[in-house]
């Protein structure tokens, strides 16, 4: 049998309770019934000796006024007149009964006082040398309402314990199930939340154990939330980040099967069409340029993979030499587009891998020119430990900017294809960053232009 | 034979569709975004769109919603299963993902204008007349007697005219499975086709490759 923790304390009290009310009462009862006895026995020896003692002044007077009276008259009618206040009386000379209103013989040894039986009534018997030992006494009363005392008592006793246990019982059921509310609504709780809702709490009403339980519960209860919605939050970014390695790989995907169909293609188209000599130098010419894209875009996933699995060389560099060194670089080219390269670079010494950085403002600069139209200008410019690339070209959008450091992502595919971009190119440059522990950030506005500033951390 | 526009940001992808389209007499107009893409596709009839996916301005799906009645084959990298269910739910009738072959574009180019558009049902040159429907050839108008398998390799031939096919795409095309074995099968058909026809330069013997039918 499942019994709740309230009701094993309620069987136990109560039984407990019980057994100690009882034993109690019939204590009580049992005691003053004892005392009843006695107080009795006292009443009945005094009577006894009240009796003796009249008897043996009549005796005594007999024996003086007259010599011939017969002592056994005396004792007949000392037993009369008792009989009729429910006294046996009985005299006896040497065992022998000389007179006796008992019905049956009656054998008592002197001297004692004892309770028995006659006729199915209770009396009290004490037997008595009287005259100077020369008779022997027995007096019997009739006490059988100490019996009928004794029932009354029992009587009491039954009905108070009953009375008294019934009550008992009813209160401290209603005391022990009061009590148990609030566990019970602890456990309910509990059912809830094995249910899977996590968003309940117990109640915390008042100071006792259990409040002080509901507290710990809650406290339990908001660290296993707290649990949760971090697992769930690190759960939602690994999906997040799978997604994301979803897409790099689709776009990987994509920039390598591009090339790769157009190799295939143009090779196969040189292989078996029937065509002009003309179309034949084009599809070769495709298949070269398509192979130098390939080229790049392995060069540059090459570079990644060795900045990542590679310790890079730090040496104290200047800035402003790499600076310059691009600028000059990169003259022709901007040149060639219309562009004006201006460069204002002072020495800034840090730590550094000089040929990281150089492709890393290689490719910047080179973003730049491209940003720009014909007649654009792009300045280079370092201060301290911060450099600065300006451009004063298309710019990007705010959606844009979050994107550009996605390997693959392009702000405008067909033109960044067409100049021969794979949208690599600032993820590289990124990664570079991090290498260097520095910080890139990008402020830009559409037709206006584009500005990049990255900061170094100070030489130690 | 048929009117198609390509429409595919990657230049080097877009010549090699149109190449190989017009090998097999096809006239073909290239745009490079999706937004003339689009103007195109709602300007002009053409019999067959070819389209990219990712595209700039507007991308392939979206031209697709736009477009209404004129067949439309899916050039795409995006080779997912959700890409291509997209692309029939929204009434696409082929696929084909990069990197993909020459004859594979080509049979379906054909195999979707076929479906879609009324065929050609015959082919004239020099003095020969094939018809695809009734499946007869004449020359000078007679009727040259030629066996099935004889009749399928001039078609495939003809279809793919200008593109060489190996023994062993003939012989799928043709009797359509995997013959591992004996590609001679095909060289003894090309010799009857050439002896029954009296076509010998038409049928060009490509060295180490196979077939081609020039004209």
């Amino acid at each position: 049998m499942k019994m709740r923790f309230w009701q094993k304390t309620y069987i136990f009290t109560l039984v407990l309770f019980l057994v100690c009310l009882n034993v109690g009462i019939l204590s009580l009862t049992v005691y003053t019934y004892r005392k009843n006895v006695e107080a009795t026995e006292t009443a009945v020896i005094a009577e006894q000796y009240y009796v003796a003692m009249s008897f043996e002044r009549d005796y005594d007077y007999l024996t003086e006024t007259s010599a011939y009276s017969s002592p056994s008259l005396l004792m007949q009618s000392f037993g009369v007149y008792y009989a009729d206040k429910g006294l046996f009386l009985a005299f006896k000379e040497n065992e022998s009964t000389i007179y006796s209103s008992f019905t049956n013989e009656y054998e008592i040894n002197k001297n004692t006082l004892l309770h028995t039986d006659f006729e199915g009534k209770r009396h009290i018997v004490i037997s008595s040398e009287i005259c100077e030992g020369k008779y022997d006494m027995i007096f019997a009363k009739n006490v059988e309402f100490l019996d009928s005392e004794f029932r009354s008592l029992m009587f009491t006793y039954g009905l108070t314990s009953i009375g008294v246990s019934v009550l008992l019982a009813i209160l401290l059921y209603f005391i022990l199930k009061k009590l148990s509310v609030p566990l019970e609504k602890l456990r309910k709780t509990t059912e809830v939340i094995e249910s899977g809702d996590f968003s309940v709490t117990a109640e915390e009403k008042g100071s006792d154990e259990f409040t002080l339980l509901a507290r710990s519960f809650n406290a339990m209860l908001a660290k296993i939330n707290e649990q949760m919605a971090a697992l769930e939050r690190e759960a939602e970014n690994n999906m997040i980040e799978a997604e994301r390695k979803q897409m790099l790989v689709d776009n990987m995907a994509h920039e390598l099967r591009t090339p790769l169909t157009s190799i295939h293609g143009y090779a196969e188209f040189i292989e078996k069409a029937n065509t002009t000599e003309e179309r034949r130098l084009i599809a070769a010419k495709y298949i070269v340029s398509e192979s130098e894209r390939l080229q790049k875009i392995s060069q540059i996933l090459l570079d990644g993979a060795f900045i990542r699995e590679n310790e890079i060389d730090m040496d104290d560099i200047d800035l402003g030499t790499i600076i310059t060194d691009v600028s000059e670089k990169l003259q022709m080219r901007a040149e060639k587009a219309g562009v004006e390269i201006v460069c204002d670079a002072l020495p800034a010494f840090i730590k550094g891998n000089e040929t990281l950085l150089s492709m890393l403002f290689y490719n910047l600069t080179e973003n730049a020119i491209k940003a720009c139209s014909s007649g654009g200008r792009v300045k280079l410019s370092c201060l301290g430990n911060e450099a600065i690339i300006e451009d004063n070209g298309k710019g990007m959008t705010k959606e844009q900017l979050l994107h550009i450091t996605e390997p693959f992502y392009r702000t405008d595919k067909s033109r960044s294809r067409a100049e021969g971009g794979a949208g690599l190119g600032l993820a590289l440059c990124k990664q570079i960053i991090q290498t260097h522990g520095a910080e890139m950030r990008f402020e830009s506005q559409i037709e206006k232009g584009t500005k990049i500033f990255i900061t170094f951390t100070r030489r130690q | 034979m048929a009117k198609i526009l390509i429409v595919e940001d990657e230049k080097a992808i877009n010549d090699l569709v149109k190449f190989n389209l017009e090998l097999v007499g096809h006239e073909c107009k290239q745009v490079f975004d999706g937004e003339s893409g689009l103007t195109e596709a709602l300007k002009f009839k053409y019999d067959l769109i070819i389209l990219d996916v990712m595209l700039p301005e507007y991308s392939g799906f979206e031209i697709m919603e736009h477009i209404e009645g004129t067949p439309v084959i899916f050039v795409t990298a995006k080779s997912a299963q959700q890409d291509k269910i997209k692309g029939f739910r929204l009434g696409a009738d082929d696929y084909i993902t990069k990197p993909f072959n020459i004859v594979e574009l080509v049979e379906r180019v054909k195999a979707v204008l076929r479906r879609t558009k009324a065929y050609i049902n015959y082919f004239e040159f020099d003095d020969i007349r094939v018809e695809f429907d009734t499946r007869r050839v004449y020359k000078n108008g007679e009727e040259i007697s030629l066996k099935p398998r004889e009749f399928d390799l001039l078609e495939v031939l003809i279809n793919n005219r200008n593109l060489a096919l190996s023994r062993e795409k003939l012989l799928r095309l043709v009797w359509e499975y995997d013959f591992e074995g004996d590609t001679r099968t095909v060289d003894v058909h090309i010799q009857r086709i050439r002896k029954k026809l009296e076509i010998f330069d038409r049928i060009q013997t490509v060295y180490k490759t196979g077939y081609r039918f020039e004209i």
